[in-house]
Protein backbone atom coordinates (compact mmCIF):
# COMPACT_ATOMS: atom_id res chain seq x y z
CA UNK A 1 0.00 0.00 0.00
CA UNK A 2 1.25 3.51 -0.46
CA UNK A 3 -0.45 7.14 0.22
CA UNK A 4 0.22 10.38 -0.55
CA UNK A 5 -1.27 13.34 1.93
CA UNK A 6 -2.29 16.74 1.06
CA UNK A 7 -3.46 19.47 3.30
CA UNK A 8 -5.43 22.10 2.46
CA UNK A 9 -6.73 24.43 5.43
CA UNK A 10 -8.65 21.80 8.12
CA UNK A 11 -9.32 19.17 5.26
CA UNK A 12 -6.17 16.82 4.96
CA UNK A 13 -7.21 14.17 2.06
CA UNK A 14 -5.54 11.23 2.40
CA UNK A 15 -4.82 8.67 -1.49
CA UNK A 16 -4.90 5.46 -0.35
CA UNK A 17 -3.03 3.15 -3.76
CA UNK A 18 -3.36 -0.50 -3.47
CA UNK A 19 -4.87 -3.77 -1.90
CA UNK A 20 -5.69 -2.86 2.15
CA UNK A 21 -5.44 -5.77 3.97
CA UNK A 22 -4.10 -7.05 7.77
CA UNK A 23 -1.03 -6.89 6.58
CA UNK A 24 -1.05 -2.91 6.00
CA UNK A 25 -3.78 -1.93 8.44
CA UNK A 26 -1.36 -0.47 11.08
CA UNK A 27 0.29 1.53 8.06
CA UNK A 28 -3.11 3.05 7.14
CA UNK A 29 -4.03 3.83 10.70
CA UNK A 30 -0.82 5.54 10.89
CA UNK A 31 -1.33 8.03 8.17
CA UNK A 32 -5.13 9.03 8.86
CA UNK A 33 -5.58 8.57 12.68
CA UNK A 34 -2.87 11.91 13.34
CA UNK A 35 -5.10 14.22 10.90
CA UNK A 36 -8.20 13.29 13.20
CA UNK A 37 -6.57 13.33 16.29
CA UNK A 38 -4.95 17.01 14.90
CA UNK A 39 -9.30 17.59 14.33
CA UNK A 40 -9.06 18.13 10.72
CA UNK A 41 -11.27 16.76 8.10
CA UNK A 42 -10.18 13.52 6.44
CA UNK A 43 -11.04 12.96 2.91
CA UNK A 44 -10.30 8.95 2.23
CA UNK A 45 -9.90 9.08 -1.57
CA UNK A 46 -10.00 5.56 -2.03
CA UNK A 47 -10.26 5.10 -5.76
CA UNK A 48 -6.97 3.42 -6.24
CA UNK A 49 -7.80 0.66 -3.79
CA UNK A 50 -9.60 -2.31 -5.45
CA UNK A 51 -9.36 -4.79 -2.55
CA UNK A 52 -10.24 -4.51 1.24
CA UNK A 53 -10.78 -7.01 3.34
CA UNK A 54 -12.37 -6.93 7.26
CA UNK A 55 -9.55 -5.37 8.27
CA UNK A 56 -9.64 -2.87 6.39
CA UNK A 57 -13.32 -2.39 6.86
CA UNK A 58 -11.74 -2.18 10.40
CA UNK A 59 -9.67 0.94 9.87
CA UNK A 60 -12.97 2.70 8.20
CA UNK A 61 -15.09 2.18 11.26
CA UNK A 62 -12.67 3.08 13.73
CA UNK A 63 -11.46 6.14 12.04
CA UNK A 64 -15.06 7.15 11.69
CA UNK A 65 -15.53 6.64 15.22
CA UNK A 66 -12.36 8.36 16.11
CA UNK A 67 -13.87 11.49 13.85
CA UNK A 68 -17.21 11.38 15.88
CA UNK A 69 -15.47 11.57 19.02
CA UNK A 70 -13.20 14.35 17.71
CA UNK A 71 -16.33 16.24 16.71
CA UNK A 72 -14.92 15.81 13.10
CA UNK A 73 -15.82 13.92 10.06
CA UNK A 74 -14.47 11.11 7.58
CA UNK A 75 -15.57 11.36 4.33
CA UNK A 76 -15.16 8.36 1.56
CA UNK A 77 -14.63 9.49 -1.42
CA UNK A 78 -14.42 7.55 -4.89
CA UNK A 79 -15.28 4.28 -3.71
CA UNK A 80 -14.20 1.68 -6.09
CA UNK A 81 -17.38 -0.99 -6.91
CA UNK A 82 -15.05 -4.02 -5.32
CA UNK A 83 -14.50 -2.18 -2.31
CA UNK A 84 -17.93 -0.44 -2.00
CA UNK A 85 -19.20 -3.91 -2.67
CA UNK A 86 -17.87 -5.08 0.84
CA UNK A 87 -18.64 -1.94 2.61
CA UNK A 88 -22.74 -2.58 1.79
CA UNK A 89 -21.87 -6.70 2.80
CA UNK A 90 -20.66 -4.99 5.94
CA UNK A 91 -24.30 -2.99 6.37
CA UNK A 92 -21.93 0.34 6.42
CA UNK A 93 -23.39 1.98 3.92
CA UNK A 94 -25.29 4.06 5.65
CA UNK A 95 -22.63 4.51 8.64
CA UNK A 96 -19.80 6.20 6.74
CA UNK A 97 -19.70 8.85 5.04
CA UNK A 98 -19.47 7.90 1.65
CA UNK A 99 -18.77 10.78 -1.31
CA UNK B 1 -26.96 -35.03 -16.99
CA UNK B 2 -26.06 -31.47 -18.07
CA UNK B 3 -22.73 -30.98 -18.92
CA UNK B 4 -20.35 -28.81 -15.54
CA UNK B 5 -19.90 -25.42 -16.66
CA UNK B 6 -16.54 -25.52 -15.21
CA UNK B 7 -14.10 -27.66 -15.42
CA UNK B 8 -12.93 -29.99 -13.12
CA UNK B 9 -9.51 -28.84 -11.46
CA UNK B 10 -7.74 -29.18 -7.94
CA UNK B 11 -4.42 -27.17 -7.15
CA UNK B 12 -3.28 -26.66 -3.77
CA UNK B 13 -0.01 -24.47 -2.49
CA UNK B 14 1.43 -23.69 0.67
CA UNK B 15 2.40 -20.86 2.49
CA UNK B 16 4.05 -18.95 5.69
CA UNK B 17 1.70 -18.44 8.10
CA UNK B 18 2.18 -14.89 8.04
CA UNK B 19 0.03 -11.88 7.63
CA UNK B 20 2.09 -11.15 4.62
CA UNK B 21 1.72 -14.30 3.00
CA UNK B 22 -2.27 -12.88 2.34
CA UNK B 23 -1.33 -11.25 -0.74
CA UNK B 24 0.27 -14.26 -2.13
CA UNK B 25 -2.81 -16.20 -0.91
CA UNK B 26 -5.03 -13.72 -3.27
CA UNK B 27 -2.75 -14.48 -6.00
CA UNK B 28 -3.37 -18.12 -5.54
CA UNK B 29 -6.50 -18.18 -5.43
CA UNK B 30 -7.18 -15.58 -8.67
CA UNK B 31 -4.84 -17.77 -10.34
CA UNK B 32 -6.93 -20.42 -10.44
CA UNK B 33 -10.34 -18.81 -10.24
CA UNK B 34 -8.73 -17.60 -14.06
CA UNK B 35 -8.30 -21.37 -14.73
CA UNK B 36 -11.70 -22.01 -14.01
CA UNK B 37 -13.21 -19.13 -15.76
CA UNK B 38 -14.84 -17.68 -12.91
CA UNK B 39 -16.83 -14.58 -13.72
CA UNK B 40 -15.31 -11.41 -11.94
CA UNK B 41 -17.85 -10.50 -9.30
CA UNK B 42 -17.93 -13.90 -8.07
CA UNK B 43 -14.23 -14.29 -7.82
CA UNK B 44 -13.43 -10.98 -5.87
CA UNK B 45 -16.15 -12.02 -3.08
CA UNK B 46 -14.28 -15.91 -3.49
CA UNK B 47 -10.97 -13.92 -3.07
CA UNK B 48 -12.16 -12.29 -0.24
CA UNK B 49 -13.75 -15.19 1.61
CA UNK B 50 -10.57 -17.50 1.52
CA UNK B 51 -8.04 -14.58 2.17
CA UNK B 52 -10.68 -13.85 5.46
CA UNK B 53 -9.76 -17.84 6.19
CA UNK B 54 -6.32 -17.58 6.09
CA UNK B 55 -6.32 -14.44 8.09
CA UNK B 56 -8.19 -15.39 11.08
CA UNK B 57 -5.73 -18.92 10.69
CA UNK B 58 -2.83 -15.75 11.09
CA UNK B 59 -4.76 -13.86 13.51
CA UNK B 60 -6.16 -16.71 15.56
CA UNK B 61 -4.51 -20.29 14.99
CA UNK B 62 -0.93 -19.11 15.83
CA UNK B 63 -1.65 -16.08 17.96
CA UNK B 64 1.01 -17.83 20.31
CA UNK B 65 3.18 -19.09 17.74
CA UNK B 66 6.17 -17.50 17.65
CA UNK B 67 7.51 -20.16 14.45
CA UNK B 68 8.32 -18.74 11.72
CA UNK B 69 8.50 -21.29 9.21
CA UNK B 70 4.88 -22.99 9.86
CA UNK B 71 2.92 -23.12 6.95
CA UNK B 72 -0.32 -23.06 5.75
CA UNK B 73 -2.34 -25.33 3.11
CA UNK B 74 -4.81 -23.80 0.85
CA UNK B 75 -6.50 -26.49 -1.76
CA UNK B 76 -8.78 -25.42 -4.30
CA UNK B 77 -11.20 -28.19 -5.99
CA UNK B 78 -13.52 -27.40 -8.71
CA UNK B 79 -15.81 -30.65 -9.19
CA UNK B 80 -19.11 -30.79 -11.19
CA UNK B 81 -19.17 -27.22 -10.68
CA UNK B 82 -19.09 -27.64 -6.67
CA UNK B 83 -16.19 -25.36 -5.74
CA UNK B 84 -14.80 -26.75 -2.43
CA UNK B 85 -11.26 -24.66 -0.66
CA UNK B 86 -9.82 -27.02 2.18
CA UNK B 87 -7.28 -25.41 4.89
CA UNK B 88 -4.50 -27.35 6.71
CA UNK B 89 -2.36 -25.60 9.48
CA UNK B 90 -1.25 -26.58 12.34
CA UNK B 91 -1.92 -24.05 15.10
CA UNK B 92 -3.97 -24.01 17.79
CA UNK B 93 -6.56 -26.50 17.65
CA UNK B 94 -10.30 -24.61 16.47
CA UNK B 95 -13.51 -24.81 18.42
CA UNK B 96 -16.14 -23.96 16.14
CA UNK B 97 -18.72 -23.80 18.72
CA UNK B 98 -16.51 -20.54 19.39
CA UNK B 99 -16.42 -19.12 15.89
CA UNK B 100 -18.64 -16.40 15.73
CA UNK B 101 -19.32 -13.16 14.38
CA UNK B 102 -19.88 -10.32 16.09
CA UNK B 103 -23.55 -8.93 15.69
CA UNK B 104 -23.45 -7.01 12.47
CA UNK B 105 -25.89 -3.69 13.77
CA UNK B 106 -23.29 -3.72 16.77
CA UNK B 107 -20.79 -1.05 14.46
CA UNK B 108 -17.16 -1.55 16.08
CA UNK B 109 -13.98 -2.37 14.77
CA UNK B 110 -13.21 -6.47 14.10
CA UNK B 111 -15.50 -9.54 14.17
CA UNK B 112 -16.29 -9.35 10.28
CA UNK B 113 -14.02 -11.68 8.40
CA UNK B 114 -15.95 -14.68 9.63
CA UNK B 115 -19.54 -12.94 8.73
CA UNK B 116 -18.33 -12.34 5.32
CA UNK B 117 -17.26 -16.04 4.87
CA UNK B 118 -20.80 -16.73 5.78
CA UNK B 119 -21.80 -14.56 3.82
CA UNK B 120 -20.43 -15.61 0.40
CA UNK B 121 -19.87 -19.68 0.71
CA UNK B 122 -23.00 -21.93 1.00
CA UNK B 123 -21.09 -24.08 3.84
CA UNK B 124 -18.80 -23.48 6.68
CA UNK B 125 -16.77 -26.88 8.08
CA UNK B 126 -14.37 -27.26 10.94
CA UNK B 127 -13.38 -31.27 9.99
CA UNK B 128 -10.67 -33.37 12.01
CA UNK B 129 -7.40 -32.16 10.60
CA UNK B 130 -5.37 -36.04 9.86
CA UNK B 131 -1.88 -36.13 10.99
CA UNK B 132 0.41 -33.81 10.35
CA UNK B 133 -2.56 -31.24 10.25
CA UNK B 134 -4.20 -29.96 13.55
CA UNK B 135 -6.84 -27.70 11.74
CA UNK B 136 -8.98 -28.88 8.51
CA UNK B 137 -11.28 -25.86 7.51
CA UNK B 138 -13.32 -26.70 4.52
CA UNK B 139 -15.51 -24.13 2.69
CA UNK B 140 -18.15 -24.62 -0.67
CA UNK B 141 -19.93 -22.45 -2.45
CA UNK B 142 -21.94 -24.48 -5.77
CA UNK B 143 -21.00 -22.40 -8.70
Amino acid sequence: MSYKVTEDGNIATVHLDGEIDMDVTEKAKEVIFPHIEAGKEVHLNLSNVQYMDSSGISVLIESHQKALEKNTKVIIKDVSKSVLKVIMMAKLEQILNLE
Amino acid sequence: MSEAAHQNHTEKKAFLVNSSSLKEVRTFCRDVFEKLHIQQDLKDELVLAIAEAAQNIVKHAFKNSADANELMVVQISCENDKLQIAFYDRGTPVDPKKVKHREIDNVKPGGLGTFFIQEIMDAVEFKDGKKPWINHLVLTKQL
